[in-house]
């Protein structure tokens, strides 16, 4: 079967004063109505990839495809759920929703109706004409959620989209999600940093080396839904990705030391050799 | 005017004053009462000489007479629509110069200072050069005021433009937003708290310059009739134009940028 979404290869670099590499060939795919969460060190690149993916940032090398077709950038029928929420202030709750149909010139009266089915999905139905200031976390993301899903999307991105809720909140928004993507069948990629939020609602979990952030590992989740994080499984696999990246972290670190104990070799070395006094201008060379 | 619209006004006619407390929000009506009431005793008791103060009484006599009269309505709407054209040159050009100051760095950093160096200036030093090219008449006061304008106006948009979290720009991105849309429907109102509060300095400062420039230069508007009659010993005359010119200000003030801060209270 054809990927829905298929990452080829992709990297990225950024040039801004020191080279950065972000995302060193990144390769795997999304199935058609899969829920995959992408988990990896902090600060390793997960948030880059998801806006590679979502075409907000192009790649230096390699591709992103969606049905087939590589995206340059955002697709019509790929949306985004933000981690600040992304709504517009001045706009109430049913405008908010309504945003991305009024942007496809969808008719005022059909964006309307479409936009209050979508807000009654997420539970806020009666909240249309409330301000996001008026709004709790939990609630504003869920308005996030009812904008993304309004302009009826295959592909729904999520950018550690509970992560700004408090946990309570965010357990049950969860769940609510976890229903949305049983019921309406799209496709779903999460990034998160919570491991236990990342493989209750995944069918498979991609763990991410830490910076270039690498495809470290796929794990398939086979377990009944809804899950149960007491089960053994659960926890099995809760430990298992937890190590890998405890794993990561530990490698950045022996990396770090490495280079420092490198950069201290050569400097003894070159002081048995008597060129200390050349030190700041050969150190360069030495060392790399 | 609709109900919605009358207590749009009514609310923005009472901002700044203890809103929700209906008796509250009048009290500043009594210390302006005590003034008038001082200044007729003091007048009448003959404690100030009637060529350097006219009683109250008298002023509010020809401030009544005056405002029915023609010429006297025709001065204050010319220096009005002076002001306001002032004004809408200075929005046209300070609005997309401060948005691409606030979004753009380099253009920032080559332009504001420069800017910052012109702002520093009393706006009335470059008066003289203005009557010199421009001559003694509208131009000169057009400009000026749109001078005074120009420096809120921008700094204002300037910061607003830069404090738009780039997420919002990642949303219109996401949902296609072709660039007028964002620029309308994204990048203004989200800068319009910042832009208010910029138009409505830029029109206290605007009247302080159209005033200054019609009685430095005899522009015919309302500083020149102040001048004419204060300078000819009719102080009642002048005094109800000031009254005047408060009123229209203190009215367009509370009314007009009263009515977009309450929009923006709402949401911001």
């Amino acid at each position: 079967m054809e990927n829905h979404v298929e990452l080829d290869n992709v990297s990225k670099f950024y040039e801004t004063g020191r080279r950065l590499h972000a995302l060193h060939e990144v390769s795997f795919g999304v199935e058609e109505g899969e829920f995959v969460s992408i988990v990896g060190p902090s600060g390793c690149g997960k948030s880059t990839l998801l806006k590679i993916i979502a075409g907000l940032d192009t790649p230096s090398s390699g591709e992103v495809k969606f049905r087939g077709g590589a995206i340059s950038e955002p697709h019509s029928k790929i949306s985004l759920v933000f981690q600040a929420f992304g709504l517009f202030p001045w706009r109430t709750v049913l405008e908010n929703v309504e945003y991305g149909l009024e942007m496809q010139k969808v008719p005022k009266k059909e964006r309307r109706r479409q936009a209050r089915e979508y807000l009654g999905m997420v539970g806020l139905a009666g909240y249309d004409h409330m301000y996001p200031k008026q709004l709790s976390g939990g609630m504003r993301q869920r308005v996030g959620i009812a904008r993304a899903l309004a302009v009826e999307p295959e592909v729904v991105l999520m950018d550690e989209a509970f992560s700004a809720i408090d946990e309570v909140t965010a357990e049950v928004l969860r769940d609510e999600v976890a229903d949305i993507h049983k019921q309406t069948g799209k496709t779903f990629v999460l990034v998160t940093h919570n491991l236990s939020e990342a493989i209750e609602l995944a069918d498979k979990v991609v763990v991410l080396s830490s910076r270039p952030a690498k495809v470290k590992k796929i794990i398939p989740v086979s377990l009944d839904r809804p899950r149960d994080r007491t089960h053994t499984m659960f926890v099995h696999m809760h430990r298992d990705i937890l190590h890998l990246l405890k794993e990561e972290l530990e490698n950045t670190f022996i990396r770090h030391k490495l280079k420092g104990i490198s950069e201290l070799q050569s400097i003894h070395d070159m002081e048995a050799a008597g060129t200390t006094r050349n030190l700041s201008r050969t150190k360069g060379e030495v060392t790399t | 005017m609709s109900v919605e619209k009358q207590k749009a006004l009514a609310l923005s006619l009472t901002d700044g004053f203890l809103s929700g407390d209906r008796l509250g929000s009048y009290l500043w009506v009594f210390p302006l009462l005590l003034c008038f009431v001082v200044w007729e005793a003091v007048t009448r008791a003959g404690l100030v000489p009637s060529s350097r103060l006219p009683t109250f009484s008298s002023v509010l006599i020809v401030f009544f007479a005056s405002i029915q009269s023609e010429p006297f309505l025709l001065r204050i709407c010319h220096s009005f629509m002076n002001l306001i054209c002032g004004l809408l040159l200075a929005f046209s050009v300070a609005l997309p110069l401060a948005f691409f100051a606030g979004s753009k760095n380099r253009f920032d950093l080559t332009f504001t200072p420069i800017i910052m160096l012109f702002g520093a200036l009393p706006d009335l030093s470059f008066l003289p050069l203005l009557v010199l090219w421009f001559g003694a008449g509208n131009a000169s006061a057009v400009i000026m005021a749109s001078l005074a304008g120009f420096f809120p106006i921008y700094f204002t948009v300037r910061e607003g433009t830069k404090n738009i979290p780039h997420e919002l720009f990642d949303v219109t991105a996401i949902f296609k937003s072709d660039r007028l849309s964002t620029f309308t429907k994204m990048v203004l109102p989200a800068i319009s708290p910042h832009l208010f509060s910029g138009l409505r300095l830029a029109y206290d400062f605007a009247w302080e310059i159209i005033i200054a420039i019609e009685i430095a230069t005899r522009v015919a508007g309302i500083g020149d009739f102040i001048d004419g009659n204060v300078a000819s010993g009719s102080l009642q005359s002048g005094f109800a134009a000031i009254f005047a010119i408060a009123i229209v200000a203190i009215v367009v003030d509370r009314a007009f940028f009263g009515s977009l801060e309450s929009w923006t209270r709402r949401w911001a």
